[in-house]
C-alpha cells in the first residue's frame, strides 16, 4: 500500500501553532510502566523516548561507570533481537536512535517512519523485559566504553578538569563521582552486576515511555499494553541518599594539565534541586551572566577588559543538588587570578546592583524560543515528557516551565545571587597548562 | 576479539547482514567483511509499507537586483529562519598569504554599522531571542548571513540582518579585540586532536589549493588592516549571484516584501558567476603524523580525493560510502567498535561540492592497537574493491536512505536545504522525486567500480595523530612516512 504526503496534508494539520501547547494523554499500565502519548500529525514520523530511573547517582563505590556502561549493553540484543539488531533495523528503516545517561537518569529514544510504530515498542519491550546479559557481550561493550572514556576524558585537554569539578563541588558519593566512571572500576564490572542492575532498575514501574507523533493515541496504547504489560513489576529501588552537607568554607584545586594550552579556571556553586521554587531565578541569572554575546560575564571580561578568550556561565537541570558554574579561559599573557576577580566581581555586582529589565526580557525570550523550538521536534517532545514524568512527576512542565521563567523578576534574580552564590558554597579549580615533551626532547 | 559464543550464536541461530550472495562470493577470494556481531534474528515486527514521502515544494523568484528568493511556507510553529547566501565572498578566493580574510571580513560585519554598536547588536538579537550570523568558511565559495526568530520579531531581525550586511563600519578598536581573542582560540585548538588531524589531512589532499584551508594562521590574521575588510566587503558583499532561502511562518507574498524593502537597494555590481578549479591530484600513498606527546588515543583520517557534486558517480559513491562507513550500520562501525572493541565510532564521509572534493575514513583508537585497528580499516577499503556487496547489505542501505527522508518532513529548514542543494547545483526541477529511483538502478558492480574508482590503494593518504613514541615505529608499516609537531612543521621523513 502506497501513502502519499502532499504539501496540503502538511499545513492543513498546523494544530500547533494555534495552541502553543502539547496536549498528551498519561496512563500507568498495569504492572506500573507509565505511557505518555502525545498526538502530531504534521509530518510522517513519530519519536519514543524510555527514560529509566537509574543514572550514576544510583552506583555504589568501587562500580562507577556502571549505568553507563549498563546502556551499552541495551544495544546486545534481547531474547528476540540480537546483538546489534536493535540499531541496525532502525537505521535501515530510515530511523534514528540512540542512548545517553547522566547522573539522574538513562534514557533511550527512536525516532522512525510512522508505519514502523510496532517496530519502535517492539524493540523497547523486548530490552525491557529479557536483555541478554552475557559475559561476551560485556567485555565487548566495556571496550567500547573504555575508548570513549579516552576520546571524551583521557585524551582531551581539561579531560581530567571536567571529572574534578563535581569530585571536588560535591561531598555526597551520589554526585561526586564521574558518569562515565573510573577504568578500575570499569574493569571490575561483572556479569552479575548487570544481572542485578537489569532487575532493580531496569523495571517497568521504573521507567516513563513518551510517544510523540504521527500516531493514534488509542492505537498506541493498545499496543503498549500488548507489548509492554506483560513485564513483570519489581520491588522499587530504594531511593538514594541525595543530601549535600552545608559546606563552611570555599574548596580549591590546581591541576596541571599536559594536553591544554591556556589556564582555564572553573568555578562552581552548590545550588538546590531543579524541582525548587528558585530553580526559575537561578536559570534567569544563568542568562544574565553567561547568556550570549550580551552575557555580562562575555561582554566585560573577554570584550571590554580582555582578560578572557572564552566564557560560560550556566545551570544544568538536576534531580538531587545542582551546580552553578562559570567557566574562564584566562586570555594568553594575563593574570588568572585577575581574571577569576573579575569573573566574581561580575556576580557581586548582580548581588548589589541588582539586574536591568532588558537582562529579564532576554531570559524570557529565550525560554519561550526554546518551547517554540521544540514542538517542531517529535524526539525533543518525547524526551522532555518522559523526563519530566520521571524527575517532577510532572509531564506537563514542557508546558509550564515557560511561564516559570517569564514569573521571575529582577528581584528574584538578586535574592537568589545572595543566597546561594556565597563564598563558602564555592569550589574552584585553577587548571594551567604544563609543557609536554617535544618531539626530539631526551 | 570474537569469543567463541558469540561464533556460536552466529552459526546457530541467525541471518547475517552480508549472507545473502555466498554462490557469488566464492568465486571472488577473499572472504566478506567479518560482520559477524551483528545478528539478526528476525523476529521483530518491521513493516514494508512504503511510506513514499514527496518534499513539499518551495516557491522561487527572483528581485530586480538579481537575488534568487527560495521560500518554504510552513505555519507550524510561529517562527522564520533565512539564510542568505553570497557566492564569491568565502575564504576559498583569498589570495595566497591572505587566507583568512574572508573569514575575518564575515566576522567582523556585526562588530558594529553606522547606527548600532557591537553590544547593541547583541542586545536587541538576545532580548528578542532572535539569531543572526555572518559567516565565510575558510576554504568556502560563498559567504552566509543566516538568521531566524519568532514571527512577531521577523521585521526586526531583517532590520537587523540589512544593517550589518549594508552598512558595517569595522571599527578598528573591536577589530583589535577580535585579532586578540582570535589568536587565544587558534592556539588553543592545536591542543585537539580533531582539530590537528583535520588541519594536516586538507593539507596533504589539497596541497596548496584553498580547498586544504582549514584555520587562519596567527600572523596571517595579525597582518590584517581594516582597509582590507573595507575592501573586501565592498567588492565582495554583491547581490548578482545572491540567493536567499526563507522558511516557516510566513508567505511568499510576505517574504518578497520583506526582502524587497530591506535589500532592494542592494545594488547589483555586474559581478559575474564565481568559479572554482578542482586541486592538483595528491600525490602517491603516504603516511602523515602528527607527533602529539602524552597521546593516549591515536587519531586516524585515511581517504582520497574524489568527485564534485555534480559528478556522474555522486548518487554511486554515496551508497558505497553508506555501506563502509556512513553511520553505526556501516562497516567500519561494526568490525572497528562492534566486532574488535578498538574504538568508540569509525565512519566514513563524502564531502563534494563545487570542485573535486575527497572521501574519507575516520576513527580513534587507543594506542596499543594502533596497528591492528589501522591494518583491519585498510583491509575494509581493500574489501569494498575487490568484493561485491552482498545484495542484501546493499538493499537495506537504499532503503535507509530513501526512508529517512520522512524525518526530514519535521523541519522546514532541513527541507529548504534539499532545494537550495538544487539551486546551488542547477540540478534538475525533479531532482529530489526520483531520487529513490536513481538510487534503486544501482548495481553492487557499480558500487565495485567507484570503490576501484576513487578508494585507490595507490593514493590512499593516511593521516594519524598521536604519540610519536608509541606508533612511528608501526606507521613505518603502512608507507613513506613524514612526521609533523603539533605546530604543523615537518620534523622528519620516514622512507621505510
Amino acid at each position: 500500500m502506497k501513502r502519499l504526503l502532499a504539501f496540503s496534508i502538511l499545513l492543513g494539520a498546523s494544530v500547533l501553532s494555534a495552541q502553543n501547547k502539547v496536549t498528551f494523554t498519561d496512563t500507568r499500565l498495569k504492572n506500573g510502566l507509565r505511557v505518555i502519548i502525545a498526538e502530531d500529525h504534521n509530518a510522517p514520523v513519530f519519536s519514543i523516548a524510555v527514560s529509566y530511573n537509574a543514572g550514576s547517582r544510583d552506583e555504589r563505590k568501587g562500580r562507577t561507570g556502571f549505568a553507563h556502561l549498563f546502556e551499552h549493553m541495551m544495544f546486545k540484543g534481547s531474547e528476540n533481537i540480537g546483538p546489534g539488531e536493535h540499531f541496525t533495523l532502525v537505521f535501515n528503516n530510515g530511523g534514528n536512535m540512540n542512548g545517553t545517561t547522566n547522573k539522574d537518569r538513562t534514557l533511550y529514544f527512536e525516532t522512525l517512519p510512522s508505519n514502523q510504530l510496532d517496530l519502535g515498542l517492539f524493540l523497547e519491550a523486548d530490552r525491557m523485559r529479557s536483555l541478554e546479559i552475557t559475559k561476551a557481550n560485556l567485555d565487548n561493550q566495556r571496550n567500547a566504553v573504555q575508548e570513549e572514556r579516552r576520546l571524551g576524558v583521557d585524551n582531551n585537554p581539561y579531560g581530567k578538569t571536567f571529572e574534578a569539578i563535581d569530585s571536588l563541588a560535591y561531598s555526597n558519593f551520589a554526585y561526586q563521582h564521574s558518569v562515565i566512571g573510573s577504568m578500575a572500576d570499569l574493569s571490575a564490572a561483572t556479569v552479575e552486576d548487570v544481572a542485578a542492575f537489569f532487575k532493580t532498575y531496569y523495571a517497568p514501574n521504573n521507567a516513563v515511555v513518551a510517544i510523540v507523533g504521527d500516531v493514534k493515541t488509542a492505537e498506541v496504547l493498545e499496543k503498549a499494553r500488548k507489548y509492554f504489560e506483560p513485564i513483570p513489576r519489581q520491588k522499587d529501588p530504594a531511593p538514594v541518599d541525595m543530601t549535600e552537607p552545608a559546606s563552611s568554607s570555599e574548596k580549591r584545586l590546581a591541576l596541571e594539565d599536559q594536553l591544554a594550552r591556556l589556564t582555564r579556571i572553573d568555578i562552581s556553586w552548590v545550588v538546590p534541586p531543579s524541582s525548587s521554587n528558585d530553580d526559575a531565578a537561578l536559570s534567569v541569572l544563568a542568562t544574565v551572566l553567561g547568556g550570549g554575546r550580551s552575557g555580562r560575564l562575555y561582554e566585560n571580561l573577554v570584550r571590554q577588559q580582555q582578560l578572557a578568550s572564552n566564557i560560560g556561565a550556566g545551570k544544568g537541570e538536576s534531580r538531587g543538588p545542582g551546580l552553578f558554574r562559570f567557566f574562564v579561559q584566562v586570555a594568553p599573557g594575563k593574570n588568572p587570578p585577575d581574571a577569576e576577580k573579575a569573573a566574581l566581581a561580575e556576580l557581586e555586582r548582580v548581588k548589589t546592583g541588582g539586574v536591568q529589565d532588558w537582562e529579564v526580557e532576554k531570559a524570557r525570550s529565550s525560554a519561550r524560543r526554546q518551547m517554540v523550538s521544540g514542538l517542531q521536534s517529535s524526539l525533543q517532545r518525547a524526551v522532555l515528557l518522559s523526563q519530566y514524568a520521571l524527575f517532577y512527576n510532572d509531564p506537563d512542565r514542557i508546558n509550564t516551565r515557560s511561564k516559570m521563567i517569564s514569573d521571575v523578576t529582577a528581584a528574584d534574580v538578586q535574592r537568589v545571587a545572595k543566597q546561594y552564590l556565597n563564598e563558602a558554597n564555592r569550589s574552584v579549580i585553577v587548571t594551567t597548562p604544563k609543557a609536554a615533551v617535544r618531539p626530539g626532547d631526551k | 576479539m570474537r569469543t567463541p559464543i558469540a561464533v556460536l550464536r552466529t552459526l546457530k541461530l541467525t541471518v547475517l547482514m552480508c549472507a545473502g550472495t555466498a554462490g557469488i562470493e566464492a568465486q571472488q577470494p577473499p572472504a566478506p567483511p567479518p560482520t559477524q556481531t551483528v545478528v539478526m534474528k528476525g523476529k521483530a515486527p518491521v513493516s514494508d509499507q512504503v511510506l513514499n514521502v514527496r518534499l513539499p515544494r518551495p516557491r522561487e523568484g527572483s528581485l530586480a537586483n538579481g537575488i534568487h528568493l527560495i521560500v518554504l511556507e510552513d505555519h507550524r510553529t510561529p517562527q522564520v529562519a533565512f539564510s542568505l547566501t553570497i557566492p564569491g565572498a568565502g575564504g576559498f578566493f583569498d589570495a595566497a598569504g591572505q587566507a583568512g580574510l574572508a573569514q575575518a571580513t564575515a566576522v567582523m560585519m556585526r562588530e558594529g554599522t553606522t547606527t548600532r554598536t557591537t553590544l547593541q547588536i547583541s542586545e536587541q538579537l538576545e532580548t528578542t531571542a532572535s539569531t543572526l550570523n555572518v559567516g565565510s568558511g575558510m576554504s568556502a565559495l560563498d559567504a552566509t548571513v543566516a538568521g531566524s526568530a519568532l514571527t512577531e520579531h521577523v521585521g526586526k531581525l531583517f532590520d537587523m540582518a540589512a544593517d550589518i550586511l549594508l552598512n558595517p563600519t569595522f571599527p578598528e578598536e573591536e577589530f583589535a579585540k577580535y585579532k586578540q581573542r582570535t589568536s587565544a582560540q587558534l592556539n588553543q585548538q592545536r591542543s585537539i586532536p580533531g582539530f590537528l588531524v583535520q588541519e594536516l589531512w586538507s593539507k596533504v589532499i589539497s596541497g596548496d589549493h584553498p580547498s586544504g584551508r582549514i584555520a587562519m594562521q596567527a600572523t596571517t590574521l595579525n597582518g590584517f588592516t581594516r582597509a582590507q575588510l573595507v575592501e573586501f566587503h565592498k567588492t565582495r558583499y554583491v547581490p548578482d549571484n545572491a540567493a536567499i532561502a526563507i522558511a516557516g511562518d510566513i508567505s511568499y507574498a510576505d517574504a518578497s516584501k520583506l526582502v524587497e524593502s530591506r535589500l532592494g537597494g542592494w545594488k547589483k555590481a555586474g559581478t559575474p558567476a564565481p568559479t572554482a578549479s578542482d586541486p592538483a591530484p595528491a600525490g602517491a600513498a603516504r603516511v602523515s603524523l602528527v607527533d602529539r606527546p602524552n597521546s593516549v588515543q591515536t587519531n586516524f583520517v585515511v581517504g582520497t580525493q574524489a568527485i564534485s557534486r555534480v559528478d556522474a558517480d555522486y548518487d554511486a559513491l554515496q551508497l558505497m560510502n553508506a555501506v563502509v562507513g556512513g553511520g553505526p550500520t556501516g562497516r567500519l562501525f561494526t568490525h572497528l567498535r562492534e566486532e574488535k572493541g578498538y574504538t568508540y565510532g569509525a565512519y566514513s564521509g563524502l564531502s563534494a561540492g563545487r570542485y573535486k572534493g575527497t572521501w574519507l575514513a575516520s576513527t580513534d583508537v587507543r594506542s596499543e592497537v594502533t596497528e591492528p585497528a589501522l591494518t583491519d580499516l585498510m583491509d575494509e577499503l581493500r574489501q569494498i574493491r575487490e568484493v561485491p556487496v552482498p545484495a542484501k547489505e546493499l538493499a537495506d542501505k537504499k532503503r535507509s536512505l530513501v526512508a529517512s527522508f520522512a524525518l526530514s518532513l519535521e523541519s522546514p529548514q532541513q527541507v529548504l536545504n534539499y532545494y537550495v542543494t538544487s539551486w546551488v547545483y542547477k540540478l534538475p526541477a525533479d531532482y529530489w522525486d526520483r531520487y529513490p529511483e536513481r538510487l534503486n538502478t544501482i548495481t553492487p558492480m557499480q558500487v565495485q567500480s567507484v570503490a576501484r574508482k576513487y578508494l585507490d590503494a595507490g593514493k590512499m593518504q593516511i593521516i594519524a595523530v598521536g604519540d610519536g613514541k608509541k606508533v612511528t615505529d608501526i606507521l613505518k608499516k603502512f608507507g613513506p612516512l613524514d612526521v609533523y609537531d603539533v605546530e604543523g612543521k615537518k620534523v622528519t621523513s620516514v622512507v621505510p
